[in-house]
């Protein structure tokens, strides 16, 4: 039997590299250098462009005298065209005489040193450089007889405008968000960290799409391992497209077999920010806002940046809050499942007989009872998600009616049960990172299974194989479960509970760079005055 | 290592597929008995009464619809030689499998406390892990388990819960009956120095009419229960009820009074004032004396007057001073009428045989041999009273002296 799996194989394998070979986008051509004539460069990018559309050609004079013509090339819609149209080919048309005055110059200097009055000038002497140039936004500019290339920077078009992010809401925080632009992500946290040692690694990643990612962190305070074993899983990747930070995610990420998330994935700037100044690594990917965070700890999904922005009881109450809304999340339909159907010793005798009560009409054993009610709400959500807008009043009716009334009218299900799936749903609508949220969703099934099989006996059992399987869990080398398991003390200060601000000295130890983990000053407990009095408190004292 | 997983995942879910819905016990196939009840028929065999719960009938809301419904409990009887098989019996009568967890109440009938008495067949409920220990267990006076067990009762409409909480708030309130669940009958039943105690309950009114629905639809029940004596036990058998200030006196003795009312005689009007204990704490002290047994009884107690029916100053720390003796007198002649009751049944319900057994172990060895019988009834016993008037409610004189 193996050999026979084996030989199937390495039939796949042959028959890969024969494709490969059959594919129209033959890689040799890009290579070689460009052609000298203007008419070849031209009919060369029209047909390796397939004479689209918005791929715009300019003609223009460069030496009237000469004869010598130049073209400059763009691709509408991603480039601005307000500084096409002013830096480079008015700039072309007015300064026609420079290349008469002074021929034995090469005219692509001249472009570049008195022409083109653009930022980011670069020259190519292939055509895999033209071509990510000009995909990208860029303009191109060819002259008559060179075989160079010319392409100025030009990156534009419409964008969407920074707005406040909708994925994570703050009361209290910035209000930008990222945009799809990942320029202008960068800039957002450049401006939060004016600090020359905020490095951006910028590649292009995907065969097809030539997506740009930018690998981002603070030089001496993250960790040059982590940074170079980053680095190094991005230049792994082979894959024809990236469209989302979510295929970076799926591609490097130290488990896959588990449905907890081993990254964190913001739309906020400020949130990056924090992170970076950590110690940790951001991977910001052009055309989405969401940009990946690494490494991750689980506690992390149960912070919010309003955490660090309010007063720390208040912030410390919350996070317990949370946790114990993840719990309720994944075991409140088990539990009800256990205790009706195993249990019933635990359950007080009123409230017994209440739920007995409800119970009396129901036809069905309590697990499927669960089964349904929650798979109906699943339905409903996802309905809910996907739907468009104009129709979501629909669905809430018709689920509230449905859900809530008709089925406990009609016997179906009992009203105790319609209260846990609601607990249940809005316990999993708190949980504050949508990641962990999701996943629950799917392991508060397995726990309603296991309850259905051995009670309390076997939500125990699915805690604990939970645990072993958080814990087992790696973001980067560092263990999922710090600072708890392995106990850091350390990191304590920010895991469960979040100790005063003067009282986080150091940067997470597992994460940061070793030489660099203090983050602030001695002596930083506030200490006010001890005669309690900037304001004197008897008027005559200031007047003396 | 992919094989590996597999074999795992195979494990994993035929652990689950295998092991089925091992021990479980859907809700609507439960009998959720409420209260169980022991009695003795004419040739001598057990007869069980289980008070089943109708949930439907119990708790109100969307579905039963209000309206008229049926009773809260039904009453299932069965006959067998012992206690398992009366119990097994009564199967082939419910329509649900008999759940016991739920069972807060054991009643026994007077006959059989009387005759065969309870140390025998309380074995079965402490070997049932379903059984609670913590069950209440009282005494039917002058009435079989069963019709107790059918009286309807309003307010609390499940008559265990109504006979649980009632014990339960006099206990607190007046303090002649208190609460005896399974595990203290058992520890009295099983040590030599302390005899059992057990409140007794009493249908007042026709049993037959207390079976019916209608009983409960009146605002004056023909049939209502109520607890009535305290039953004193010697040896595991019902010999004899305290009631009144013999039960009172006892539950001072044994620690169990909370809240109750003392009435005493004031210039010479009897029952003049009322004095309403908040706190009271209980020592009983064994000594040997010239080598013969004695013990003194101390009694602290706190409380206000609560009540005046003749002028009296309260100013004035002297007449307090005055009322606190009368109010250690009464005390006193409470506990002291209890002690002699209890010598007169000879039996130990106080438990100072015990306390001997704990202080003096040595002399405990001879005075065990008839303790009950030859050493508890020349016991002599002294109680000192410590009374304290602490407030005297929101007045201070009665309307008289002002």
């Amino acid at each position: 039997m193996p050999s026979f799996f084996k030989l199937s194989q390495r039939k796949k394998l042959r028959s890969k590299v024969k494709k490969q070979k059959e594919d129209p986008m033959k890689v040799d051509e890009l290579t070689e250098p460009i052609y000298p004539l203007l008419e070849d460069q031209l009919s060369f990018i029209k047909r390796k462009t397939g004479n689209s559309a918005d791929v715009v050609v300019r003609k223009a004079s460069f030496d009237e005298k000469l004869g010598i013509k130049t073209a400059v090339v763009y691709v509408e819609g991603i480039s601005n065209s307000q500084s096409i149209n002013e830096f480079l080919i008015q700039s072309i048309i007015m300064n026609r005489e420079l290349h008469r005055k002074s021929p034995e110059k090469d005219p692509f200097d001249i472009l570049k040193e008195e022409i083109v009055a653009l930022g980011d000038v670069k020259i190519h002497l292939d055509w895999d450089g033209v071509f990510q140039s000009l995909m990208s936004g860029e303009t191109i500019v060819l002259v008559d007889g060179c075989s160079k290339a010319l392409s100025a920077s030009t990156r534009g078009g419409e964008q969407r405008s920074i707005e406040e992010p909708g994925s994570q809401v703050t009361v209290r925080g910035p209000r930008d968000g990222f945009t799809e632009s990942i320029g202008t992500n960068i800039s957002l946290v450049r401006r939060r960290i004016q600090n020359p040692n905020l490095w951006v690694e910028t590649m292009k990643i995907g065969t097809v799409t030539k997506t740009d990612v930018s690998l981002v962190y603070i030089k001496g305070i993250a960790k040059e391992d982590i940074v170079n074993e980053v680095r190094s899983r991005l230049k792994r990747i082979e894959i024809d497209s990236i469209l989302e930070s979510g295929y970076i995610e799926q591609l490097i990420e130290d488990e896959s077999f588990t449905t907890f998330p081993t990254f964190y994935y913001t739309e906020r700037p400020d949130i990056v920010a924090g992170n970076l100044l950590e110690g940790r690594v951001s991977i910001m990917v052009n055309g989405t806002p969401f940009a990946l965070i690494a490494p991750t700890v689980f506690i992390q999904f149960f912070q919010s940046v309003e955490d660090y922005y309010s007063r720390a009881y208040l912030a410390t109450s919350l996070r317990f809050l949370r946790i114990l809304i993840f719990f309720i999340s994944i075991i409140a339909p088990a539990s009800y499942i256990a205790g009706t159907t195993f249990h019933q010793e635990m359950i007080p005798t009123q409230l017994l007989i209440a739920i007995a009560a409800q119970r009396e009409t129901v036809p069905f054993p309590a697990f499927v009872e669960a089964l349904i009610m929650e798979v109906a709400f699943e339905i409903l959500r996802e309905a809910g998600v996907r739907m468009p807008r104009a129709v979501g009043s629909a669905i809430s009716i018709v689920g509230a009616l449905v859900i809530g009334q008709a089925a406990v009218q009609a016997g179906i299900v009992s009203p105790a049960m319609v209260i846990i799936v609601a607990i249940t749903a809005i316990a999993n609508f708190a949980t504050p990172s949508f990641a962990v949220a999701i996943s629950a969703r799917i392991i508060r099934f397995l726990f309603m299974v296991v309850a259905a099989t051995f009670g309390f006996y076997g939500i125990i059992l699915g805690i604990l194989v939970l645990a072993i399987h958080l814990t087992s869990l790696r973001s980067f080398g560092v263990p999922y479960f710090a600072p708890l398991a392995p106990l850091v003390p350390s990191g304590l200060g920010d895991s469960v509970v979040r100790t005063p601000m003067w009282a986080l000295k150091k940067r997470p130890s597992l994460i940061a760079n070793k030489q660099n983990q203090t983050r602030m000053g001695k002596n930083q407990h506030p200490r006010p005055n001890k005669s309690r009095g900037m304001v004197p408190r008897h008027p005559q004292e200031d007047q003396e | 290592m992919k094989r590996n997983y597999l074999i795992l995942t195979l494990h994993l879910i035929l652990c689950v597929l295998l092991s089925g819905c091992w021990s479980k016990k859907e809700l609507t196939d439960l009998a959720i008995i409420s209260a169980m009840g022991l009695d003795l028929n004419d040739k001598g065999e057990y007869v069980s009464t289980l008070q089943v719960i109708n949930p439907s009938n119990v708790a109100g809301g969307l579905q039963g619809g209000g309206g008229s419904k049926g009773p809260p409990v039904t009453v299932y009887t069965a006959t067998g030689s012992n206690i398992i098989e009366v119990n097994q019996v009564a199967s082939t009568k419910l329509p649900r499998r008999r759940y016991y967890a739920h069972t807060n109440l054991l009643v026994i009938g007077e006959e059989l406390a009387r005759k065969e008495g309870i140390d025998n067949i309380l074995d079965a409920f402490e070997r049932n892990p379903e059984f609670r220990m913590t069950a209440v267990i009282i005494i039917a006076q002058g009435a079989k388990a069963s019709d107790l067990l059918k009286v309807m009762t309003p307010v609390d409409k499940i008559p265990a819960n109504k006979i649980i909480k009632n014990l339960k708030f006099t206990e607190e309130q007046w303090g002649e009956f208190f609460t005896i669940n399974l595990q203290n009958a058992i520890k009295d039943l099983t040590t030599t120095g302390k005899s059992t105690v057990i409140t007794g309950f009493s249908v007042s009114g026709s049993p037959e009419q207390g079976k019916k629905l209608e009983n409960i639809q009146d605002s004056d029940p023909e049939t209502t229960i109520g607890a009535t004596g305290l039953g004193i036990f010697k040896e595991g058998k019902l010999i004899n009820w305290f009631e009144g200030k013999t039960a009172r006196g006892t539950g001072w003795i044994l620690h169990k009074v909370k809240n109750t009312g003392i009435s005493f005689s004031w210039m010479d009007k009897e029952d003049a004032v009322v004095y309403q204990i908040i706190r009271e704490q209980t020592n009983s002290i064994p000594k040997i004396k010239k080598g013969k047994p004695h013990i003194t009884i101390e009694v602290k107690a706190e409380g206000n007057i609560m009540e005046l029916r003749m002028p009296a100053d309260l100013m004035d720390p002297l007449v307090l001073l005055k009322m606190e003796k009368e109010i250690e007198k009464t005390i006193k002649d409470e506990l002291l009428l209890a002690v002699e009751e209890a010598k007169k049944n000879k039996t130990d319900i106080f438990g100072f045989g015990e306390a001997f057994h704990q202080s003096y172990p040595k002399d405990w060895e001879k005075l065990k041999e008839g303790w009950h019988d030859v050493h508890f009834p020349e016991l002599a016993v002294d109680v000192k009273v410590d009374a304290y008037i602490r407030r005297t409610g929101l007045r201070n004189n009665a309307n008289e002296l002002q």
